[in-house]
C-alpha cells in the first residue's frame, strides 16, 4: 500500500493523494498544537505518536511506527527491542527548534525495532520506532 | 433579482444619509453591505473588545463605545445615542439580540430625532409582553397555542391555570423568549418547583417574573412567516421559513419553503400572519412564529409570537425570493413604500442554512473563544456565507457565539442540502472549535434528508449526532501535518511560540 503523499497548493492548504483519491488539508497551529480540517473533520493533534485511536475498533493488528513529526535530533531513545512499554511513555526524546519533543507508545505494546540512534538528524516520517 | 435604484434616484428616495449600525459581528457586515450599495454612509460602534473586528473596519467611519462586556457598550442605549451624536448619524439599525427589541433605543431615537430602523417603540413594546401578544392575537381571530394567561400570579392562580389547560404543559416568561424562564410540567409533583424556578429565571433574565401557561404541543413544527410593513399601511408577506432543527431553543439549521407545508396551508398560514401584523399595527420588517401541529392541508397551526427584528435566518428568505431584506428596511424607514407588488413574489427552488457556532460539540456546546489560527470560506456557487470574523482574528468571549451563516439556494430541497454539505466541507475554521462537524451530521441524517424533523429531532436524535469522542486523525491528515511541519519549521527562523495549550482540556468527563 502507497503511503500517502501530500503537496502544498497554498498557505496552509494541502492536496493528499492517497489510495484511490485526493483530498484537501488545511493546517494551521504550531509544534505540539496543530490543528487541521479535511471534509468537515476537525483534528487537533500533537507531534509525537501516531495517534491510532481506532474508535470504531476496525484497526487491524499489525506493527506500529513511530516517526518524527519535523526534521529534528534523537537526543534519548529510551526502550530497546522487546522492552513492554505503556500507553504514554516516552519512547524516543527528540529535540526540534530548540524545543523538547517526547515522541510516546500511543498504547500498551512492545518494541519490535528501533530505528534511530542518539544524536541523528531525523526527517519526518522516516520511522524511528516500531511497536507491536 | 430586485432592481438597484439609480444613484439619481437613490439620493430622492433615500432620507438616510448616514446610518449607524448598534451591532457587532455579521450582522454589522450585512447591514454595511446594503449602506453601500445604497450609497448610505455606514457608522460602526465597537467596544474595547471588538477594536480591531471586520465591521469596524468595513465601515465608513467607527465609534467606540465602552469596554467589552455588552452592557456597558453594545447593551448601552445612551452610549448608543451619543454615537449617532458625535458621528453625525440620522438613523439607526440595531439589527437582531442587543438592543433591537429594546423599546427604550427606539424611543430614545424618536427623542433624538433619530430615524429607527424598525418598528415604532410601542409595537415592540406590545409584543415583547407576550402575554399581551396573545391577547391581541386571540382577539384579531388569529389562533394561539392553547392555554391561559393568568391575571392572578400567584402560586395558586398559576396552579390552576396550569389544571384547566392541562399537563404536559409550559410555564412561561412573559417578558422574555429563547427558553429562558420556562418549565415544562409533566406530572402533577412537578408544579411547585416550576413555578418557583421559572419565575426566579424570568425575574433575573427580564426583571419580570410574569408568567403564562400553554399546553404542550405534540412534536410541533417550528414554522415562521416573515412579514413587512410600511408607513402607508401595507403589510406584506414573504412566506414562511421552517426552523425545526433546534437545540435548547437555539435555531441551528433553517430553510424555506418548508417541507411540511401544502399550498392551502401555506395560504392560511401567511393570511393569518399578516392579520397578526395588522392587528399589531406593525412597521418594517418582522416576524409572526407559529407552532405546527399534524400534516397536511388540515394540519393545526397556533401563534407562539412575534418578533419585532429583522432575524438572523432573513437570509433564507432572501435567497428563496431573491430580494433584499435591509434594503427594503432602510427604503422602508426613509418613508417609501414597500418595494414589492403583491402577489409578485414567489418562492424560487429551495434554500437552507447553517448557523455555525463557536461551540464544542464534544464538550457539552462549550462557548469557544480564541484566535482563528485558520480561516477560508467556501466559495461555490449558490453559496452564500455571512460572517463576521477573519484569519488571525480573536473570537472574544463576550458575546453571542454565532460566527456566521451559510445558506445554500439550489433548485430542489435534496440539492440545497448536497451544496450546503459541501460548502461546510469547504469551510475551514481553525484554532477553536465550531460545530460544523455537528452541522453535517445532522444534513447527512436520514430524518432530516427526507424532511421528517420536529422541535424534538435534536433531543430524540441526539446520541447519533453528538459524537462521543472526538475524531481520530486519519493517516492523510497526519500526511499533511508532517509537511506542514516541516514547510514551517524551515521557512521560519525563529522558534514558534510555545503552544498556549487548551484550557478546556482540563474539564475531564463533562457532559450536558
Amino acid at each position: 500500500m502507497d503511503a500517502p503523499t501530500a503537496t502544498r497548493i497554498g498557505d496552509g492548504v494541502y492536496r493528499v493523494h492517497h489510495e484511490g483519491g485526493s483530498r484537501i488539508v488545511y493546517v494551521a497551529g504550531a509544534p505540539g498544537d496543530w490543528w487541521a480540517f479535511a471534509d468537515g473533520i476537525v483534528c487537533r493533534d500533537d507531534f509525537g505518536a501516531a495517534r491510532q485511536r481506532g474508535r470504531r475498533g476496525a484497526r487491524a493488528a499489525g506493527p506500529e511506527t513511530l516517526s518524527a513529526p519535523m526534521p529534528g535530533t534523537v537526543i534519548k531513545v529510551l526502550v530497546q527491542p522487546g522492552a513492554a512499554v505503556k500507553k504514554g511513555d516516552t519512547i524516543v526524546l527528540l529535540e526540534a527548534m530548540k524545543m523538547e519533543l517526547p515522541l510516546r507508545a500511543p498504547a500498551d505494546a512492545t518494541v519490535v525495532a528501533v530505528h534511530c540512534r542518539e544524536g541523528e538528524l531525523v526527517q519526518p516520517d522516516t520511522t524511528l520506532v516500531e511497536l507491536a | 433579482m430586485s432592481s438597484v435604484p439609480s444613484v439619481v434616484e437613490s439620493s430622492e428616495r433615500f432620507v438616510i444619509r448616514r446610518l449607524l449600525i448598534a451591532n457587532r459581528g455579521e450582522i454589522a457586515l450585512r447591514i454595511i453591505r446594503a449602506c453601500r450599495e445604497l450609497g448610505i454612509e455606514s457608522v460602526a460602534v465597537y467596544s474595547e473588545a471588538d477594536a480591531r473586528a471586520p465591521h469596524v473596519a468595513a465601515a465608513d467611519r467607527a465609534v467606540a463605545i465602552g469596554p467589552a462586556p455588552a452592557a456597558d457598550s453594545y447593551l448601552s442605549v445612551p452610549r448608543v445615542i451619543d454615537a449617532a451624536s458625535t458621528s453625525g448619524a440620522d438613523a439607526v439599525h440595531p439589527g437582531y439580540g442587543f438592543l433591537a427589541e429594546n423599546p427604550t433605543l427606539a424611543d430614545a431615537c424618536e427623542a433624538a430625532g433619530l430615524i429607527f430602523v424598525g418598528p415604532p417603540a410601542r409595537v415592540i413594546a406590545g409584543m415583547g409582553s407576550k402575554i399581551g401578544a396573545r391577547a391581541l392575537m386571540e382577539s384579531a381571530g388569529v389562533p394561539v397555542v392553547p392555554g391561559e394567561t393568568p391575571d392572578d400570579q400567584s402560586d395558586t392562580g398559576l396552579r390552576r391555570a396550569i389544571d384547566r389547560v392541562k399537563r404536559p404543559a409550559l410555564l412561561k416568561a412573559s417578558a422574555g423568549g429563547g427558553g429562558k424562564g420556562m418549565r415544562l410540567v409533566r406530572e402533577a409533583s412537578e408544579i411547585d418547583d416550576a413555578i418557583q424556578a421559572a419565575r426566579r429565571e424570568a425575574t433575573a433574565a427580564f426583571g419580570d417574573g410574569s408568567l403564562y401557561v400553554e399546553r404542550r404541543l405534540d412534536r410541533p413544527r417550528h414554522v415562521e412567516v416573515q412579514i413587512f410593513g410600511d408607513h402607508h399601511g401595507r403589510i406584506v408577506h414573504l412566506f414562511e421559513r421552517e426552523c425545526s432543527v433546534q437545540r435548547r431553543h437555539q435555531k441551528v439549521i433553517e430553510e424555506s419553503p418548508s417541507p411540511a407545508l401544502t399550498p392551502a396551508l401555506r395560504a392560511r398560514m401567511t393570511a393569518a400572519a399578516v392579520t397578526a401584523a395588522k392587528a399589531a399595527g406593525y412597521r418594517n420588517a418582522g416576524t409572526i412564529e407559529f407552532l405546527l401541529e399534524g400534516r397536511g392541508d388540515n394540519a393545526r397551526f397556533y401563534f407562539l409570537e412575534m418578533n419585532t427584528r429583522l432575524q438572523v435566518e432573513h437570509a433564507v428568505t432572501e435567497a428563496v425570493l431573491g430580494i433584499d431584506m435591509v434594503r427594503a428596511q432602510l427604503l422602508v424607514a426613509s418613508g417609501a413604500p414597500l418595494p414589492w407588488a403583491e402577489g409578485s413574489l414567489t418562492q424560487r427552488g429551495h434554500a437552507i442554512e447553517a448557523r455555525v457556532y463557536a461551540e464544542d460539540p464534544a464538550r457539552g456546546f462549550l462557548p469557544q473563544a480564541g484566535r482563528l489560527l485558520l480561516y477560508r470560506e467556501p466559495q461555490l456557487p449558490g453559496v452564500r456565507v455571512d460572517a463576521g470574523i477573519v484569519e488571525g482574528g480573536d473570537v472574544p468571549v463576550h458575546y453571542d457565539p454565532l460566527l456566521a451563516k451559510v445558506i445554500a439556494l439550489a433548485e430542489t430541497r435534496e440539492l440545497a442540502v448536497a451544496r450546503l454539505v459541501q460548502a461546510l466541507r469547504a469551510y475551514p475554521i481553525l484554532g477553536i472549535r465550531t460545530n460544523i462537524p455537528f452541522l453535517l451530521r445532522i444534513l447527512e441524517h436520514p430524518r432530516f434528508r427526507t424532511g421528517d424533523v420536529d422541535t424534538s429531532f435534536l433531543d430524540d436524535e441526539y446520541a447519533t449526532l453528538v459524537p462521543a469522542e472526538p475524531d481520530e486523525t486519519p493517516e492523510y491528515v497526519r500526511t499533511a501535518i508532517a509537511l506542514h511541519a516541516t514547510n514551517t519549521a524551515s521557512a521560519s527562523g525563529q522558534p514558534p511560540p510555545r503552544s498556549s495549550g487548551d484550557p478546556w482540556s482540563h474539564l475531564s468527563g463533562w457532559r450536558s
